[in-house]
């Protein structure tokens, strides 16, 4: 992949202005495929709906209208609207930050849903158990105590990967179910609500999280103007640590030697082994991350939300684990991808159900469109199009000298001219154009981002097996 | 007193005629799964194309008022996911997991999505009987004690699915469909070099997958239950996947594991009044396959291109 970045680096020798420009790029090179998966499945919703709703051809693109306005007014059209999306975006981030950070080492994390379980009833039974605590311990003792849960979950995974070699999808989906049914046997014994039928009690007040609304009515609102009826408004602190978890993904992967190690396993983990770095280490740590986050989402979406309890088998039929996959591909697993990624899954689920409501049109269509931005940010559809135009309008052909290319590359190399990429392999240019860029994998990693979602379904083989 | 009933519960039956009934549930997916994976290409997506063919089935069955039909449309719907999951995965190189997850989210949005519409969101009725799957009554040999019902009062497509299970098994290992098919999972590269077209025993093999998982879908909705819910699958697709796992990628290995699964599935449900957790027995399945993968018991070895999309002309 390397003779992607290099006409970038070219332009930044070129002229130091010229940094928006290069910027500039990037985003749009990133920004591209998200947006084309999400305008097809969007055209495909269309579809759906033109198909199989009643009544004439205007009725038929007026339902359509409906439906696409709902779901935008269902999910950012007013403030109160927003908290509601806010309120499902919350697990979304968390979760799609623990598969991000299994992508980073090329493995692919569909246990989020067994974590998140494990992790919410732990924080659960820590809840009960010391539902006597003041609530400035209480809530940290059952945040960590989900993590660690979600970190044990996650962990089994990397250690039967590194220690035998277990592909990490089929381990997942076993711990899935065996998590799913652990949870609800919990539920519905040892710790069954009284008197009543497959669900526990509800945690002691103090071991919730506020409402944001309640909390700045109580804090800032002492002098500044309250709000009115904070109930309307049912987003809770838990946002703020998932933003803040995403600050600390966000570090993880950039500014520590995690980080950078995991990032190369995720490339190329023959070369990390090379390098000195432990592969099977990282996997274990990465993989206990992963599961860690996803706990956290579990904890959170209990302590946060009404009604503060856990109930039977809603575990295995709820989606947040398979969307977290969806936020982290759509995101590509960097953070500020992850955050957008996680509101527009969020904002189609909650949009959904007003859609459902206001429109008359199944809010399942969400799952539709969901699925549809899934196949085509995996089938790289826009690539393997760009594939086929490059090959229609190639007029020369390629020099035998060029490296293979692959992907996006096809084009961005086609149009450069063959001189610069000599050029840029000139000694005496690299080391110049990226002295910290390649020491923090800052230039090539956004590259790498790019890749790394898709190819790491595929077997990492293990060196040294 | 646990053990007794245990004992009762054993000696019935009752118990040993679902498990077969389970068992071939599990196996027609499962199988599914054997002929995908054996070629090289990974499939999740089972649980996603059973409920696919479970809701055709049972609209075109009300629909028509013909079980035949509705068993046909179950297959169809099935081979239809599997077609998307083909296309997406073999022409567009796509990562296969996240297709078949894909997959999975589109079949439960989209019979949700349909049913919806199609009822007013009242939901489907249950089956007459003279819609459902007939239930095989085989005269005198039914009236054997014990073996007559559990062999010989079968539905239907209990006895599809071994004969499905014997027809594979001889596919894949005695014919030469069957060798090409296992050369394209183990080493597309060489099979192409070989004159095999890689791409067609691939789809051949997706669609095939996606057909027997509609297939146990129509049975789940038609036979076993006689009516469509919402997500009724439930996770069944993917208890199939562990069975294929668990019996190492081999249709008898398979057919076995479907067998223990099958009967653990039907004991956690009997097991119920002596205070034995139904949920904790349900997680069998999911431990087995888990210790048979760190190799306790003998390691599964997934085919060597599994998952990974061809490119002609790569190492």
């Amino acid at each position: 992949m390397s003779v992607q970045t290099e006409p970038r680096g070219m332009s930044e020798v070129r002229s130091p202005s010229s940094k928006l420009v290069v910027w500039m790029r990037k985003l749009s090179n990133s920004l591209a495929r998200p947006l084309f998966a999400i305008i097809l499945a969007m055209i495909a919703g269309t579809i759906v709906i033109l198909i199989t709703s009643p009544g004439s051809i205007v009725d038929r693109f007026a339902n359509v209208s409906a439906a696409y306005s709902s779901l935008w007014i269902g999910s950012f059209g007013d403030p109160g609207n927003i908290t509601y999306t806010l309120v499902r975006v919350t697990p979304l981030l968390l979760a799609g930050i623990s598969v991000a950070i299994a992508f980073r080492v090329g493995l692919f994390n569909i246990g989020a849903a067994g974590q998140l379980a494990v992790g919410a009833m732990t924080a659960g039974i820590i809840g009960f158990k010391l539902s006597t605590w003041p609530s400035g311990l209480l809530v940290p003792t059952m945040l960590l105590g989900s993590m660690l849960a979600g970190a044990v979950w996650g962990g089994i995974v990397g250690l039967l990967k590194a220690w035998r070699g277990a592909h990490e999808v089929v381990t997942t989906i076993m711990l899935n179910w065996i998590a799913f049914y652990v949870t609800d046997y919990l539920i519905d014994g040892p710790f069954k609500a009284p008197n009543q039928a497959n669900q526990t009690p509800s945690l002691p007040p103090q071991g919730t999280l506020p409402l944001v609304s309640k909390f700045y009515n109580q804090t800032l609102g002492t002098f500044l103007p309250m709000i009115g009826s904070p109930e309307q408004y049912p987003v809770d602190m838990g946002i703020f640590i998932a933003l803040l978890a995403l600050v600390i993904y966000w570090f993880l992967t950039r500014r520590t030697t995690f980080g950078y190690e995991v990032r190369v396993i995720g490339q190329n983990p023959q070369a990390a082994k090379y390098a000195g770095i432990s592969v099977k280490r990282n996997i274990v740590v990465a993989m206990a991350l992963a599961g860690a986050f996803a706990g956290l989402a579990g904890s959170v979406r209990l302590m946060g939300q009404f009604p503060y309890q856990l109930i039977g088998t809603t575990f295995s039929i709820d989606s947040t684990g398979f969307d977290a996959i969806g936020v982290a591909l759509l995101g590509r697993t960097s953070a500020i991808g992850v955050l957008l990624g996680a509101l527009l899954f969020g904002g189609l689920r909650q949009g959904g159900t007003y859609m459902q409501v206001n429109a008359g049109i199944p809010g399942d269509l969400v799952f539709i469109i969901q699925a549809l931005v899934l196949f085509s940010i995996a089938s790289e559809f826009l690539p393997a199009i760009r594939r086929s135009t490059a090959r229609w309008t190639r007029r020369t052909i390629k020099p035998a000298l060029v490296a293979p290319l692959i992907g996006d590359s096809t084009s961005v190399s086609t149009k450069e001219p063959l001189v610069k990429k000599t050029l840029s392999e000139d000694p005496i240019i690299v080391p110049e154009q990226t002295p910290e860029g390649t020491l923090n994998g800052n230039d090539a990693s956004d590259e790498s981002e790019q890749i790394t979602p898709l190819d790491s379904g595929r077997p990492t083989p293990l060196p040294g097996e | 007193m646990f053990l007794q009933v245990l004992f009762r519960v054993l000696g019935s039956s009752d118990l040993w005629q679902s498990t077969l009934q389970f068992g071939a549930l599990l196996l027609l997916p499962a199988l599914g799964g054997v002929i995908s994976e054996r070629s090289g290409v990974v499939n999740i997506a089972m649980e996603g194309m059973m409920l696919t063919g479970a809701y055709a089935g049972v609209m075109v069955d009300l629909a028509t008022h013909n079980v035949l039909l509705g068993v046909i449309g179950a297959i169809v719907a099935g081979g239809l996911m599997a077609l998307v999951h083909a296309i997406v995965s073999i022409n567009f190189k796509a990562d296969q997991v996240v297709s078949g997850i894909a997959i999975n989210i589109a079949a439960l949005g989209l019979t949700n999505y349909l049913l919806f519409i199609q009822t007013q969101g009242q939901g489907v009725h249950s089956l007459t009987d003279n819609l459902r799957l007939p239930t095989l009554n085989l005269g005198p040999l039914a009236n054997i004690p014990f073996l007559g019902p559990i062999l010989f009062q079968q539905n239907i497509i209990v006895y599809v699915a071994v004969i499905i299970l014997l027809a594979i098994q001889f596919l894949l290992f005695r014919t030469n469909i069957g060798l090409r098919i296992r050369a394209v999972g183990e080493h597309p590269q060489a099979a192409d070099t070989a004159g095999i077209n890689v791409r067609l025993i691939r789809y051949a093999c997706v669609i095939s997958s996606g057909m027997l998982a509609g297939l146990g879908g129509g049975f789940l909705s038609m036979g076993i239950a006689g009516i469509f819910n919402s997500n009724m699958t439930g996770g069944t697709g993917f208890i199939a996947l562990a069975a294929m796992i668990f019996g190492k990628y081999t249709p008898v290995g398979t057919g076995l594991a479907c067998l223990v699964f099958g009967l653990g599935e039907a004991l956690s449900t009997r097991l119920q009044d002596t205070g034995f957790s139904p949920n904790l027995l349900s997680t069998l399945p999911y431990l087995l396959t888990l210790v048979a993968l760190i190799g306790l018991v003998g390691r599964t070895v997934a085919p060597a291109a599994d998952g990974i999309p061809y490119e002609p002309g790569t190492e």
